[in-house]
């Protein structure tokens, strides 16, 4: 897992030098992660993909207002010093919170070199939701190009872009879906008649609708047991919570029938948890912050020459920027 | 005479009986649609308007095309068509509801719908037309309610203002695939302007389907009207033919890739043979071969059957516009990503999906078939078949 990035300068890598605060990955940096791998495996490898402790301790200093009861203000670090991206950003998200929602402008950043494929953001984000078949906020495109001898896979997490000028929410009929003080394009469950029409006006194929599928269904009962219909399909019967509200499939009611989608785990970020696809990922490619606040990870990631935006074109302007 | 009235009464046992046993064949669907929901039909998420929605724009068409034709008695006044606006107008009536009952099960929550009449999103085409097909329906009611009372000057007002919302809501159903920037056949200025032209000729079509099944007129205005409906048709089919040339070459022309695979999925992919087969071939050639006959006009009957031709030709087209252009992944890879039978970009619509279709294609004929035989509109029918 050698990173390619280690080998040459910042800048030619599409990432800022040092003094721009961006996870410092280093050869020296990275062996030292393996040594003290017992710990750091178990919390994501902080050392590997640390950042300046003191970067983030200003940050947190720069937060006149206390964090959420729920969530530690303190960074934690390593011995030396380094603070992990998981940390930095948590770091800063609490003092976005600390912002009117109006203020804050969430942005997720996908390095896509950092990405190995794992579709862990996927599964985790399924298990977040207790999306049912069928329902899925986060897919990874796979790709592969090029030709033999010089060919090279690609891995595209695509979850809900976010648009500033979402061509989803002026079609709704109920104004079901829309978009909330903090930017995120939401939808309310009671309100959405399941027409679909977001869907197709999507032009990132970002919604699903819930057809009211559940996993174990057709599955043969066996008391007691975790396979079967009874104990396992209890499961999924489970109240998820997104948009901060206990649903539950169990009486046939909404979200089933409805248009879903990725709304940023609002539910997460509302106390202090960064997106449940960005502490899932094993090679800290998914990142997530307020892009209003300047000395965030993420306010420097798109400002990078290397940011994309899908579909650029149309005209959207995605929250979701990728760096190729 | 004698005659021709005992083949009417036939053809019309023929059609109560069909009519029957469609909606036999439409009760499966029904109860696994409002028993187990939407868990047997196979559209999903990518391909997420399927032969429901595809079939309401052919009804909804078919209801404002029918409007158009009834205009021509009510409001024109034209001779030739004296006595025919009942026909037409009825059939708004019963075939605007048809669609929307299809668009209804199609919802993920049609027990909501009353929340597009309470707070609906104005700049919302869908919640617009929610709203106009309403007020369309009710219009043609008190259209059917005044023609009953034969209040003259009043018919006609109302008619005018039908005739506005008919073409409001063909353009208006056009637009709400157009407004999709994403969809890269449906976002054409092309759609409003074809559906109100496409949806007059389903209404020629329907009219001569009625004229040439059943004595609306006497027999020698039947095959002058038979003649003008027929003529009519082939222009109409003609302007739709120069319509899919000019979709189709423009596309293929222009290599913009996304646009050429939807062409290519329509021309050469999983749904040429309905494209070939039954749009061009049946839907079009046939009919308008038989329509360009004379002969076709004193053969009643035939011309009937060719205007269900034109008809079959109509829907197939609705499904043309629908399924391919969902059926083109938005992102490249964007299928395999995460695999689920909800989540393909093929779709053949499922057993449920053909038995409420057929249902309601059954429902809506037995409709039209009661009202013309037991409202007071219809009692001068017989003299009128003289």
């Amino acid at each position: 897992m050698t990173d390619a990035r280690s080998e040459q300068s910042p800048e030619a890598a599409g990432q800022p030098s040092q003094g721009v605060r961006l996870p410092d990955v280093s050869r020296r940096g990275f062996l030292k992660g393996v040594v003290g791998a017992g710990a750091a495996a178990a919390i994501g490898s902080y050392e590997v993909f640390g950042v300046g402790a003191e970067a983030v301790a200003a940050q947190d200093a720069g937060s006149e207002a206390p964090g959420p009861a729920s969530g530690p203000t303190e960074a934690l670090s390593s011995g030396d010093g380094q603070v992990d991206t998981l940390e930095r950003m948590r770091i800063e998200l609490l003092a976005a919170l600390q912002k009117p929602a109006a203020d804050r402008r969430w942005v997720m950043v996908l390095d896509l070199r950092r990405c190995v494929g794992c579709h862990a953001c996927t599964i985790s984000c399924i298990a977040e939701n207790n999306l049912p078949p069928g329902v899925v906020y986060r897919p990874v495109i796979e790709e592969e190009f090029g030709t033999y001898p010089n060919v090279g896979r690609r891995f595209t997490p695509r979850p809900c872009m976010q648009c500033d000028k979402p061509p989803c929410v002026p079609v709704c009929p109920t104004s079901a879906t829309y978009t909330n003080d903090e930017g995120v394009v939401v939808v309310d469950y009671d309100d959405c008649i399941g027409c679909r029409a977001c869907l197709t006006a999507c032009p990132y194929g970002a919604r699903t609708a819930d057809f009211g599928l559940t996993y174990n269904e057709s599955n043969p009962g066996t008391d007691d047991r975790v396979v079967g219909r009874q104990t396992a399909g209890q499961y999924e019967m489970l109240p998820m919570f997104e948009y901060g509200e206990p649903r539950s499939r169990e009486d046939g009611e909404s979200p089933i029938g409805n248009a879903r989608k990725c709304h940023f785990c609002l539910h997460r970020v509302k106390e202090g948890e960064l997106p449940a696809c960005v502490t899932s990922c094993i090679g800290r490619a998914t990142l997530f912050g307020d892009a209003n606040d300047p000395s965030s990870l993420v306010a420097e990631m798109i400002a990078l020459p290397n940011v994309f935006r899908l579909k650029e074109e149309l005209g959207t302007e995605p929250r979701v920027f990728y760096l190729s | 005479m004698t005659e021709n009235i005992t083949r009417h009464v036939d053809i019309r046992r023929i059609l109560y009986a069909l009519a029957i046993i469609a909606i036999v064949l439409g009760i499966f669907g029904f109860a696994s649609r409002l028993i187990v929901g939407e868990r047997d039909v196979n559209y999903g998420s990518y391909v997420n308007w399927g032969l429901w929605v595809a079939m309401y724009l052919f009804f909804a068409g078919l209801a404002a095309g029918s409007f158009m034709v009834a205009s021509l008695d009510y409001l024109f006044k034209v001779d030739l068509f004296k006595g025919t606006g009942r026909y037409a107008l009825w059939a708004t009536i019963v075939t605007l509801p048809a669609a929307l009952v299809l668009i209804g099960l199609d919802l993920g929550h049609w027990d909501r719908i009353w929340k597009v009449y309470l707070q609906p999103n104005v700049s919302s085409l869908l919640a617009q037309l929610v709203w106009s097909y309403t007020i369309f329906w009710v219009v043609a009611m008190i259209a059917l309610v005044l023609a009953i009372r034969k209040s003259d000057l009043w018919l006609r007002v109302v008619m005018v203002i039908g005739l506005v919302l008919s073409l409001f809501v063909s353009g208006g159903v056009g637009a709400l695939l157009g407004v999709n920037a994403g969809q890269t056949s449906f976002h054409t200025a092309m759609l409003p302007a074809q559906f109100p032209l496409l949806n007059l000729a389903s209404g020629v079509a329907i009219m001569t389907v009625i004229v040439g099944f059943f004595s609306v007129v006497e027999p020698e205005r039947r095959t002058r009207l038979l003649r003008v409906l027929g003529l009519s048709l082939v222009v109409l089919l003609t302007v739709k033919a120069y319509f899919l040339w000019v979709d189709y070459s423009q596309v293929l022309y222009s290599s913009v890739p996304d646009a050429v695979a939807v062409a290519d999925t329509i021309l050469f992919g999983q749904y040429s043979w309905a494209f070939w087969g039954l749009q061009v071939l049946l839907g079009l050639i046939v009919p308008w071969v038989l329509f360009i006959w004379p002969g076709t006009a004193q053969r009643p009957i035939l011309a009937g059957v060719a205007g269900i031709l034109v008809l079959v030709g109509l829907a197939v087209g609705r499904t043309a516009i629908i399924f391919p252009q969902l059926s083109v992944p938005d992102l490249e890879g964007l299928a395999e990503a995460f695999t689920h039978v909800r989540l393909t970009f093929e779709y053949t619509p499922s057993l449920v999906e053909w038995s409420v279709l057929i249902g309601v294609l059954g429902l809506s004929a037995l409709a039209y078939l009661i009202g013309v035989d037991r409202l007071p509109l219809f009692k001068s029918r017989s003299e009128a078949a003289a």
